[in-house]
């Protein structure tokens, strides 16, 4: 890794941008969110910054139970981010269905079937601390090229963007 | 005067958390981690049949042990299961729990293992009763204490039917 390679890494750690992105949420987690960017907690102490597009975005929280309707479009939207890039999973929903696991309208398998996800909150909701918590553990993963997207693009000899 | 109290106290205090793990205090009645007290459970299964998204279930090692097993992923902390559970094994605790890096992680799986134990008197394996219930019920020294639920079931009909029916031999007197 050069210099210049090193200074990106660094400055991706720094100022992670983040995409929020509701699955079928009963918008608990979402909630959660808010504070998270609010004085208290101050998300832009390390530098995160909540953008509306996917295309700015370089860690995407995904909240919420996976239904029929969403699963498309979870996949639409991840492949709008540009790599390198990170998957945060709030909640217990993303992970198992929680409360609304077998549902005709909802997925019966994990978020991690359809897309890579590198960090994995619990909680319902989990508190903002702990979102925060978990933003910069997917920062450090961006920072060290250990993002599963990241992995796997080296697997496949680099075929992702060059970082 | 309640809001000059919270003003002086926002200044003395730092006006936001510093860093993801300098957490704020949470309300006494919060539900975060669960913690499972193998020693406590009688595995009765009310915590299972109580939870809605069935975040608790139990596996059995014939003859040695039962496992009660609990997956954070699909737990909504709605603390009806320590609210249930007869004997408190099951607690939320104040802690939250933290960001794990993949799904199989330790950390989103509890098992927590309840090993049986052999009847004092027919050997048949059981989950023996919390040491406090049985305190409760028989004292210290009592032979019952080792005995399975169906032996149980036996010495206390064998006392009901001493305390009735005389034993052979016995001079029966009706004092009036
Ligand atoms: S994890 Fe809980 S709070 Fe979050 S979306 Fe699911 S049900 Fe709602
Ligand atoms: S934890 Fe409590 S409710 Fe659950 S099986 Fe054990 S004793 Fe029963
Ligand atoms: S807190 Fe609620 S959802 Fe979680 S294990 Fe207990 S009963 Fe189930």
């Amino acid at each position: 890794m050069n210099l210049i390679e090193r200074v990106v890494a660094i400055s991706r750690r720094r100022s992670p941008w983040i995409c929020r992105l509701n699955a079928g949420s009963c918008n608990g987690c979402d909630i959660e969110i808010t504070p998270l960017l609010s004085p208290r907690y101050d998300a832009e102490q390390l530098g995160i910054e909540l953008h509306g597009t996917p295309k700015h975005a370089d860690i995407v929280l995904i909240s919420g139970t996976l239904t029929l309707r969403s699963r498309q479009a979870i996949l639409d939207i991840y492949d709008q981010v540009p790599s390198p890039k990170a998957v945060v999973a709030l909640g217990s929903c993303p992970l198992s269905g929680n409360v609304f696991a077998g549902s005709p309208l909802v997925l019966g398998q994990s978020l991690d079937s359809l897309v890579p996800v590198d960090v994995w909150v619990p909680g319902c909701p989990p508190r903002p601390q702990a979102i925060l918590d978990g933003i910069a553990r997917a920062a450090s993963l961006l920072e060290e090229g250990a993002t599963r997207s990241q992995m796997e693009s080296l697997l496949e000899g680099g075929q992702g963007r060059p970082s | 005067m309640a809001m000059l109290k919270t003003i002086l106290g926002n200044l003395l205090r730092p006006s936001r958390t510093r860093a993801p793990a300098d957490m704020p205090d949470v309300p006494p009645a919060y539900r975060g981690a669960l913690a499972h007290e193998a020693a406590r459970c009688t595995a009765c299964g009310t915590c299972a049949y109580v939870c809605a998204p069935k975040a608790i279930s139990f596996t059995q090692d014939p003859g040695l042990s039962v496992s009660w097993r609990f997956f954070i992923g699909q737990c909504s902390f709605c603390g009806l299961c320590a609210q249930n559970c007869p004997t408190q094994a099951i607690r939320l605790e104040a802690g939250v729990p933290a960001g794990m890096n993949s799904a199989a992680g330790d950390g989103f799986r509890l098992e927590s293992v309840i090993p049986l134990r052999a009847c004092t008197r027919c050997g048949a394996a059981h989950v023996p009763l919390p040491a406090s219930t049985m305190d409760a019920l028989w004292g210290s020294d009592e032979a019952e204490r080792g005995y399975c639920p169906e032996c149980r079931r036996w010495a206390a009909g064998a006392r009901l039917r001493v305390a009735f029916v005389p034993a052979a031999g016995e001079e029966v007197r009706h004092e009036r």
